[in-house]
């Protein structure tokens, strides 16, 4: 894979948490590169460093080594500023639990990220009831996240995520916390919003099916490495 | 970028909740430190410049608005000439010449020295009360005024005096201490000096006593004339100067309560930045820069320490205007000047008090923000 052909190009990363005896490695010296456009899964036990290398792709967090490479931006060196326009305007990210933020209604949590990029109230609205009706929610706009169910909480993250129409979607176990009949409903949004606005996916899931229905999948196993890069079935 | 996102959640956190949460608690127990802590404040200072304000309004009503001396020597060369340049530049402005000396001033029953001015705008003997209660006299009593200047007698050198009826008792100027008797000038030009001398001439005006002195200053530098002119300011500075230093001192120690209220909103905010870990690293996901957190932290902060400081001047302001309208708090009367406690409002005073409620909880809040935009945005999430 070509230089300029990748979104993500991560090379000898190394993260772990504590000192000392508590001291614990969760990556090391891991390398991953995914294409643009690519749709990818990163499956693996729990506590085997999944969320952690999204949160280090996704410049939540900084490696203790290695590089990051996003689209063709070396992020190492990148004032914690830049970094957060970074993840603002080229990034965006659904978490497990849906993280709304529970004081605004819907609509102003899909808004709340074309408001940070500097926009004014009106145009930030207009483009979350955008979204909002894209992702089948334009009834629920002034409904707040105790309002709404799992399920209708995870479709408005994913419109959040979609708010500044970036090139990278980041998604930590989305479909974790949702029954069966609404992971699939969300997995298929997800899927046809990656094809539909032109993104690059990395889709963390424990869910196998949905897994195989990537590009591409990564397979961290205890030792944190990759240790495996299996083409779609 | 601008700061519609900081201030769209700020307003969220603060106002947009729709049930009671740690934050709404917090938020209302600052907003209730801070107006505390101001509209104690506005309150001692309105009824400490209520008082102040009463004895400056005492002094000028009873002393010198400003005073003319020669510049060397102690006789003023033509006063007629100064009095009518003054009247001419400066309009109506009352002009007193005067003799002053110390004198023994004696009753029947004792003789204590005291200051002896001579006016020209009386003609009647009065004594202040000081001096009167040191003498155990009253109006229609007569004292003897003996000046250090001497006289050849036939039975040698004598001290000129002069015998005289108390017409009047006065009030004696704010912080006076030593006895003082006003005469006809005539009289203590005979008495003090024995030809017809000027050693000073006073100004009073009603329009604006306080920069009378410079205004006269000024008049009689570009005429030329070498004379020492002392205003208001000049003529009464150890007084003003300690009434200046009673207000400072009032300010820090009852400002203290500001202080303990910025310290009770630090608390407050390092608490809301605890609560809402998660959401400020979901934030930080989102776009939200270190620096765009620290403000959303003194957006915060600030809108606390606005509607607290706010409220508290408001309700200080209105306490201490229904106060000092209504004459509810009486004094004893014969002790003070005044019949009821007396409240002034000082816009500049209450402006400042504010300012400084705002910068305490500026600062207040500048300490969680800084810790928190020192953060990784991953570790709210990690700890969730």
């Amino acid at each position: 894979m070509s230089e300029s052909s990748s979104m993500v190009r991560a090379t000898g990363l190394s993260k772990g948490f504590g000192a000392g005896l508590t001291r614990v490695e969760v990556i090391q010296e891991l390398d991953l590169e995914v294409a643009t456009g690519e749709m990818v899964a990163v499956v693996g036990p729990s506590g085997v460093g999944k969320s952690t290398l999204l949160h280090l792709i996704g410049l939540l967090d900084r490696p203790e080594l290695g590089r990051i490479v996003l689209d063709g931006v070396q992020t190492d060196d990148l004032e914690p500023d830049a970094r957060a326009e970074l993840r603002n305007c080229d990034i965006g990210f659904v978490f497990q639990h849906h993280h709304l933020l529970e004081e605004l209604d819907a609509l102003d949590n899909v808004a709340l990220p074309v408001r940070i990029a500097g926009e004014k109230g009106r145009v930030a609205r207009d483009r979350a009831a955008g979204l909002l009706d894209a992702v089948g929610l334009s009834d629920r706009a002034s409904h707040f996240p105790d309002q709404l169910s799992g399920g209708e909480q995870q479709r408005v993250s994913v419109a959040r995520a979609l708010a500044m129409r970036p090139k990278l979607l980041l998604a930590d176990e989305p479909t974790g916390n949702l029954d069966s009949a609404n992971a699939e409903r969300l997995f298929q949004l997800v899927t046809e919003l990656h094809l539909k606005a032109g993104l690059t996916s990395i889709i963390v899931t424990h869910n196998e099916e949905m897994a195989r229905r990537c590009d591409r999948i990564f397979r961290l196993a205890r030792r944190a490495d990759l240790s495996e890069n299996v083409r779609k079935i | 970028m601008s700061l519609s996102a900081e201030l769209h959640v700020a307003s969220r956190y603060l106002v947009g909740t729709r049930r009671w949460t740690p934050v709404v608690t917090v938020t209302l127990i600052s907003l209730f430190g801070l107006g505390l802590g101001v509209f104690a404040l506005v309150v001692t200072l309105a009824l400490l410049d209520g008082f102040q304000s009463g004895i400056r309004s005492q002094i000028v009503a009873h002393a010198s608005h400003a005073e003319i001396w020669p510049a060397a020597g102690r006789r003023i060369e033509e006063p007629e000439k100064l009095a009518s340049l003054l009247q001419g530049a400066l309009g109506d402005v009352e002009i007193v010449q005067m003799v002053r000396g110390t004198c023994l001033v004696s009753s029947d029953t004792d003789a204590v020295p005291a200051s002896v001015i001579g006016r020209s705008d009386t003609d009647r003997v009065t004594v202040d009360r000081i001096l009167s209660r040191r003498l155990g006299v009253a109006s229609g009593d007569r004292v003897e005024v003996i000046s250090a200047r001497q006289r050849l007698t036939p039975m040698g050198p004598l001290p000129v005096r002069i015998r005289t009826e108390i017409a009047r008792i006065s009030t004696p100027e704010p912080g006076a201490e030593s006895g003082e008797v006003v005469l006809p000038i005539e009289r203590a030009q005979r008495l003090l000096w024995g030809e017809r001398v000027i050693e000073a001439i006073e100004l009073r005006e009603k329009a604006d006593p306080w920069t009378l002195g410079q205004r006269a200053r000024k008049v009689l530098d570009e005429a030329g004339v070498a004379v020492r002119v002392a205003g208001l300011e000049e003529l009464h500075r150890p007084l003003l100067t300690a009434l200046a230093l009673e207000k400072i001192m009032i300010f820090v120690a009852v400002g203290l309560m500001l202080v303990v209220a910025a310290l009770n909103l630090l608390c407050n905010v390092a608490m809301v930045a605890a609560e809402k870990r998660k959401d400020l690293a979901v934030m930080a996901g989102l776009g939200f820069s270190p620096s765009s957190l620290r403000r959303l932290f003194l957006v915060l902060g600030l809108s606390i320490g606005l509607v607290g400081s706010v409220a508290g001047a408001v309700l200080g302001s209105g306490l201490a205007f229904v106060l000092d309208r209504t004459g509810a708090l009486e004094l004893p009367q014969g002790v003070f000047m005044v019949t009821a406690v007396p409240f002034s409002i000082d816009p500049m005073t209450v402006g400042l008090v504010v300012a400084v409620a705002l910068g305490l909880a500026a600062l207040a809040a500048w300490l969680p923000a800084r810790m928190v935009a020192r953060r990784e945005p991953s570790e709210g999430l990690r700890y969730e």
